[in-house]
């Protein structure tokens, strides 16, 4: 089932928690909204379910208005961070409470739950209560709860922030695999942009209220459209620093104190017309700065942060900070000078009033 | 173990033992004297002083007055009546205060309270108005079997008014549990399929069943030792309470007969302890941790 959001907007009486997003979701299509806490995604997704009511903009489940729509008549079915499952049921009780509301046919009930109950490989566990589980089953209950009742839409609401981090992998690629198999389509809201970006079709980037940004992982990564995006998605996050754009020698360049970086012809001719002698921000990712003998600028060693397959190195040139991603072990000492190299075609530039991206 | 310890395991031991002593005297008291002719202190004493004086005598009441049965059936029916009105409304008033906004909610909950702390003799006489007016409903006011009715002078009004009394303090009680079940169990209970009603009673409702048992523990004891409500409002000997009854008891034997008092007392107090001894496990919980752990 395709759903889209046009221009949602939700007020809680003067805080605007959701600001006119427009979201297509198509049919079958995994969806992750991200974004900091507090950005309004849990909010826009509690409107898709039907608990909120949306304040202007209208929700569509296909070609249907559902604005209006109770949540038990939008066949959806939802994962809680919190699980909330029913703990005075036991957990056939829990996954067949949808079936039943439903008047799903008793044998038929008894088929689908233990079919979602091996799928999940929960069918052990069927006379317990959900109290005598560990997280991560009580997360399998909420997740066969959910698709049991074979709904047209599935929403997720950070699941997997209550589980440890070895399991948090686990079922990570687990619901991915769950969801491609089953082909629902599928919304999941997360503030963990990795989990955001290894398992959804498209990523929707919000902050304070506004979609930012709603593209592939990919291009999110590699292109991404606002500063705002740049800086948010990527560990560690992109560096950014403070340039002038000036011609030199006949060729575009970006220039401050200590670096002028000449544009390939290319890449001056997209941001000479509009910035000129402006002021703009370069977006470099760690990775694509290297420590090399002979490079684009100088700067000093003040922290190497060994992340085991790789060291982040800290450098400070003037008044900024430049994160490096070196192969361990990097080979230097806090306080000595390198120089460091730019790849010229990974560059972003950013127009620092607007915050949209120029290249 | 060291002396030490033992010690200072000791001191709280001792400190409740002088604390209760009163009162456990006063129980043991209570039990004695039913079964005797008079007391010397706790001792049963015959006519002439001595100990003996064993007897039955103060337990006749319940085969020879025809009264002590349709008061104790009238007692009972009040206090189940109190403990289900008082539950009933409180859950409903008290989920509606938790879970949704409404215009004058704030207003509501500070007068609940204010009611609450409200002294209930005050309102005996404008109550009474209220009954006799009642009484003028047709069929409501005293046509309805068993409680007679809403009106004056009916064991219905004297449920009513008991209710309205008590239903400050029960929807308080029944607001802060539903404040302790998560919002998401009720937001998955909607999405799963369930109509409001229905969430609120098969998910919402089973969370705070220790909630509803103390309420409802509460005031089936207060019912059933209510005794200025229904000794206001019921006239008719054989429609009263216990407690009316006991204090009639009071009044017209001369010199009073303590030991038929006493009788009467512990036949009232009988339910009361028999409850306690089954569910005092359960009630220390919910005093303990505010709701029953585990699950």
């Amino acid at each position: 089932m395709k759903v889209l959001l046009e221009n949602l907007s939700k007020h809680f009486g003067k805080v605007i928690a959701v600001h006119e997003v427009n979201l297509e979701v198509r049919d079958g299509e995994f969806v992750a909204l991200l974004g900091p806490s507090g950005c309004g995604k849990t909010t826009t997704l509690l409107m898709i379910a039907g608990i909120y009511q949306p304040t202007a903009g209208t929700i569509k489940f296909g070609e249907r208005v559902v604005n209006f729509l109770p949540p038990k008549e939008r066949n959806i079915g939802m994962v809680f961070q919190s699980y909330a499952l029913y703990p005075h049921m036991t957990v056939f009780a829990n996954i067949a409470f949808p079936m039943i509301l439903k008047k799903v046919p008793q044998v038929k009930m008894r088929e689908n739950v233990k079919k979602v109950a091996d799928l999940l490989q929960i069918g052990n566990l069927l006379d317990r209560h959900p109290g005598q589980l560990s997280g991560g089953q009580q997360q399998r209950v909420a997740l066969a709860r959910a698709l049991g009742k074979e709904p047209d839409l599935l929403l997720f609401d950070e699941p997997l922030s209550n589980l440890d981090a070895k399991l948090r992998l686990r079922m990570r690629s687990e619901i991915k695999r769950l969801q491609m198999e089953l082909g629902i389509t599928s919304v999941y809201v997360t503030h963990d942009q990795v989990e955001a970006m290894t398992m959804a079709d498209r990523v929707a980037v919000m902050h304070e209220g506004r979609l930012l940004a709603y593209d592939t992982p990919d291009t999110l990564y590699n292109r991404p459209s606002t500063l705002f995006t740049a800086g948010f998605i990527g560990s560690p996050p992109m560096n950014f620093l403070p340039m002038r754009l000036e011609r030199k020698d006949g060729a575009v360049c970006l220039d401050t104190g200590w670096l002028c970086l000449p544009l390939s012809a290319e890449q001056g001719d997209v941001v000479a017309r509009s910035h000129m002698g402006a002021n703009v921000i370069l977006g470099i990712r760690p990775e694509h700065l290297a420590i090399v003998p002979e490079g684009d600028l100088k700067a000093t060693v003040y922290v190497v942060e060994p992340l085991g397959r790789e060291d982040l190195v800290v450098l400070r040139v003037d008044e900024n900070e430049l994160r490096v991603l070196m192969p361990s072990p990097f080979r230097g000492e806090v306080g000595q000078m390198v120089s460091v190299r730019l790849d010229r075609s990974k560059l972003h530039l950013f127009d620092p009033q607007t915050e949209q991206a120029l290249l | 173990m060291t002396i030490r310890q033992r010690i200072s395991e000791a001191i709280p031991l001792i400190l409740l033992t002088i604390l209760t002593l009163p009162v456990v005297l006063g129980f043991v008291w209570l039990v004695i004297s039913t079964f005797s002719r008079r007391t010397y202190g706790l001792l049963p004493v015959d006519t002439k002083g001595n100990f003996g004086g064993l007897t039955l005598e103060n337990w006749k009441f319940l085969v020879t007055d025809k009264d002590i049965w349709p008061v104790t059936l009238n007692t009972f029916i009040l206090a189940v009546g109190l403990a289900v009105g008082v539950v009933l409304i409180s859950a409903m008033a008290g989920y509606a205060l938790s879970r949704i906004r409404f215009p004058g909610r704030q207003g509501f909950l500070a007068m609940t309270l204010i009611l609450h702390a409200f002294p209930s003799v005050t309102l005996l006489i404008s109550i009474y108005f209220v009954l006799r007016w009642i009484s003028a409903v047709p069929l409501l006011g005293k046509g309805l079997p068993f409680i007679g009715g809403f009106g004056y002078n009916t064991l219905g009004g004297v449920i009513l008014v008991s209710v309205a009394l008590q239903l400050p303090l029960g929807v308080w009680l029944m607001k802060g549990f539903f404040d302790m079940v998560s919002w998401d169990m009720e937001r998955a209970a909607l999405i799963d399929g369930c109509s409001r009603f229905r969430a609120w009673w098969q998910v919402v409702l089973p969370q705070i069943r220790p909630g509803i048992a103390a309420l409802s523990i509460f005031s089936f004891i207060s019912g059933w030792g209510s005794f200025l409500i229904p000794y206001t409002y019921m006239t008719a000997q054989t429609k009263s309470v216990i407690a009316a009854y006991l204090n009639k008891l009071m009044g017209e034997t001369v010199p009073m007969n303590y030991s038929a008092i006493a009788a009467v007392g512990l036949f009232q107090m009988i339910p009361v302890l028999i409850f306690f001894i089954f569910t005092q496990e359960y009630l220390l919980s919910i005093y303990a941790g505010g709701t029953k752990g585990g699950q």
